[in-house]
């Protein structure tokens, strides 16, 4: 021990500090404000109202439709990509990776920008289609997200492990589906979670697509733009506690599956 | 012809067209027999093994399954299973469901009683299950069915996995050295355990190792392999008793190789001393001759055929290993009698225990061109030559032009020589501009007071080189030869 009694577990203390002031903090605020009225009482009025408001329901079966619609374009387009680059024996394939993970090194704000571009020329008018265009431009900025944890956890399977199938008598389709698929449960539900998550929450790119409906992180949005800290609080605790939930679910479900390419 | 289960015919495996991996093996193997492919790594004979279980297709050659060309049928559809180095066994699966993974995709022919036709069907639950449970039977892992394979330890893990391929009831076994990664216990168990299933189930076993003890303990019929090529083929006491080459002789086992010369009708000289051996060889032959170290008899100087100086004694536990020095020759002996350092003995060998062999290599012959400065380029390098040994009588003049004897000036450039080195002529130097040429050494062997090199040019054209320094392998070395000591002739005289 050093004579100041400086130990390693110190420099801990600035990231802690930053915790504190950030998270810990804010989130005791929201509980706070969930939990009280306009005039500072205790009450679950708001609870109650979130779900009784068909207003509110509606918006979190929509944001819960749109990111499921968009995770599952993510997966339709990543899960063959990802096995391509990781088995097609494609040289330099460091090179396609990046050209798949490269939009992640735009700015994201001239990303959508250029794909708005793009999307009213074909479409000529963005609010025809908004639940299209909140798709695929969720898919154009999560689907990265997708394919990183699919390819590593391609990359991690053991070739051997296809030819000891193949041996077996499993042909091209069999080795796939009792081989490649259940290995790579890790790398799917990682990838899912990437893309779900912030796809739940995410309001941005629909903002920036001139897009009218609304979704969870709009609803909040708005509440807090009238000033109304008490209801907006309370759907922000609610999407906290769904997407608690389900993060736990899947963490369960995949310590399962070893050996996968776990990243949440 | 009828009873081969497996015949290789002509098979070569190369890479992008230029890497030979495996060059022109020819093999048959009989029902029921235990072979084993034996060689270093990188001989080619695990790229052997996955071309007979269909992991790669054979770039030129057919193999043969009970006459029939496999060649080009996928793993899935040969009765062939292989147990494969690191296992591969399937982590996501438990025990149970990794022996009854091949099972499980299995179809028969049933016949409908009713009906008499036949249709395909899957087999049934209870069949899969007694079918499991006898092969964990086999491998002595009864109760095991529930098990994740990878709480399982190595020794288990390989037991599971052959299990997994004979429930299959394959009619050739494939087995990538399957012990490499087991304590030495535990694989002189799994020997005999393997042998014994060999037994038992009366399959086909193609097995794979460098291990030569274990080969010879195993198998049948050892096929030895050595750089893409067979070596030999034989029964394990053929292998060790009558090697076919000094390579054979230097990887399996322990042996003292010498070059000797046939002095007269079954006597051979080597190791400066005359012995009487049994193989029939034209007198003056240079032979190489293969002695074992315990087949050297220790005796007083007087009596001995040969007496040396005892240079060094290891204890073995069940022998010694005594080192003698006998002239410029190193003697290496194994009896379980001691000797004393500095003392001298006498030494005697038997007749038969006296292998004479062929030498593989006297000369190096290469294809090359002489180029413009009137150098022969071959081996990825170019050296110096005497270019008028091409034509009698001929000399150079001062351009460069060879002069003929009749007076007519000849340009060499561009002309196609055979040539030709003495393995005994070439020398190596490790400063890289000092020789015509660069290469690896791939391999060296002893023979008694010198090493035969082989080295490796980067275009894969070998020259062997006898020196009596000692070099590694893997060294990068360049070949000198002297200007002499090359010779040329052409290819076809009659051109220019």
């Amino acid at each position: 021990m050093a004579k100041f009694g400086f130990s390693r577990k110190h420099l801990a203390i600035p990231y802690a500090a930053f915790l504190i002031l950030f998270v810990i903090a804010p989130l005791l605020i929201i509980l706070y404000y969930a939990f009280t009225n306009a005039t500072g009482q205790f009450s679950v009025s708001n609870f109650i109202g979130f779900f009784t408001d068909s207003n509110t329901l509606g918006t979190l079966v929509y944001s819960a439709t749109l990111s499921l619609t968009t995770t599952a374009v993510c997966l339709l387009f990543a899960y063959p990509l990802a096995l391509i680059l990781a088995r097609g024996g494609i040289k330099k394939r460091n090179v396609f990776l990046l050209l798949f993970i490269m939009p992640m090194w735009i700015n994201f704000t001239l990303r959508i920008t250029a794909l708005k571009e793009i999307l009213t020329a074909i479409e000529h008018n963005l609010a025809f289609y908004p639940f299209i265009n909140s798709v695929i431009g969720m898919t154009y900025d999560f689907l990265p997200f997708m394919i990183l944890p699919l390819y590593t956890s391609f990359l991690k399977q053991d070739k051997d492990l296809n030819e000891a199938a193949a041996d077996l008598g499993a042909n091209t389709i069999n080795v796939f589906l009792k081989v490649t698929l259940p290995l790579s449960i890790p790398g799917i539900i990682s990838g899912v979670m990437m893309v779900f998550l912030p796809a739940m929450t995410n309001y941005v790119v629909l903002d920036m697509l001139y897009n009218s409906t609304y979704i969870m992180g709009s609803l909040i949005g708005s509440y807090f733009a009238a000033y109304d800290w008490n209801n907006g609080s309370m759907i922000s605790v609610i999407l906290l506690i769904i997407i608690f939930g389900i993060t736990l679910l899947t963490n369960r479900f995949g310590d399962e599956n070893e050996g996968g390419g776990r990243v949440v | 012809m009828g009873n081969n289960i497996i015949e290789l015919k002509n098979i070569m495996k190369s890479y992008d067209g230029n890497v030979v991996v495996v060059e022109d093996i020819n093999l048959e193997v009989k029902k029921g027999e235990f072979v084993t492919f034996l060689g270093p790594s990188g001989c080619g004979k695990t790229t052997t093994l996955r071309m007979i279980a269909g992991f790669e297709t054979p770039t030129e050659g057919e193999i043969l399954l009970d006459g029939k060309d496999i060649s080009s049928v996928p793993p899935y559809l040969r009765p062939i299973n292989t147990v494969f180095q690191r296992y591969a066994l399937f982590p996501h699966l438990n025990v149970y469901d990794n022996v009854a993974f091949g099972l499980k995709l299995k179809t028969i022919e049933v016949k409908d009683e009713k009906t008499g036709e036949t249709r395909i069907k899957k087999l049934s639950k209870a069949m899969i299950k007694e079918k499991v449970s006898k092969a964990l039977k086999i491998v002595d892992l009864e109760g095991f069915e529930k098990r994740s394979v990878t709480t399982l330890s190595g020794g288990q893990q390989q037991r599971i996995a052959i299990a997994r391929a004979i429930v299959n009831e394959p009619e050739i076994l494939l087995l990538d050295e399957p012990l490499g990664a087991l304590d030495l216990k535990m694989r002189k168990e799994m020997q005999i355990e393997l042998k014994n299933m060999h037994k038992e189930l009366g399959i086909t076993f193609i097995y794979v190792t460098h291990d030569q003890e274990e080969a010879l303990t195993m198998s049948d019929k050892i096929v030895v392999m050595s750089d893409g090529c067979i070596q030999q083929i034989g029964t394990p006491e053929d292998i060790y008793n009558e090697p076919a080459n000094a390579f054979v002789a230097d990887f399996i086992g322990e042996s003292n190789i010498y070059v000797g010369k046939m002095t007269d009708k079954l006597k051979v000289h080597f190791c400066d001393a005359e012995f009487t051996c049994v193989d029939d060889v034209k007198k003056n032959t240079m032979v190489e001759v293969v002695v074992r170290p315990e087949d050297i008899e220790m005796t007083t100087p007087e009596a001995g055929m040969f007496t040396g100086e005892v240079k060094s004694v290891i204890f073995k536990g069940v022998h010694f290993e005594i080192t003698v020095i006998s002239g410029k020759y190193e003697v290496v002996i194994q009896s379980t009698k001691s000797a004393e350092v500095g003392a001298v003995i006498g030494m005697n060998i038997e007749p038969d225990n006296i292998h004479i062999m062929m030498p593989e290599y006297t000369t190096n012959i290469f294809d090359g061109v002489i180029n413009d400065s009137n150098m022969v380029e071959f081996a990825d390098g170019e050296f110096e030559c005497d270019v008028t040994q091409l034509y009698a009588g001929s000399s150079l003049d001062d351009e460069g032009m060879l002069v003929l004897a009749d007076g007519n000036k000849l340009d060499l450039k561009g002309t196609e020589v055979e040539v030709e080195v003495p393995i005994n002529a070439a020398d190596m130097s490790d400063d890289e501009n000092a020789g015509g040429t660069c290469g690896h050494i791939i391999s060296l062997i002893y023979k008694g007071d010198h090493y035969t090199y082989t080295v490796r040019t980067k275009n894969e054209e070998d020259f062997i080189i006898t020196d009596e320094d000692l070099w590694n392998e893997n060294d990068y070395v360049s070949v000198i030869v002297p200007k002499n000591a090359i010779k040329l002739t052409l290819k076809n005289p009659e051109g220019k």
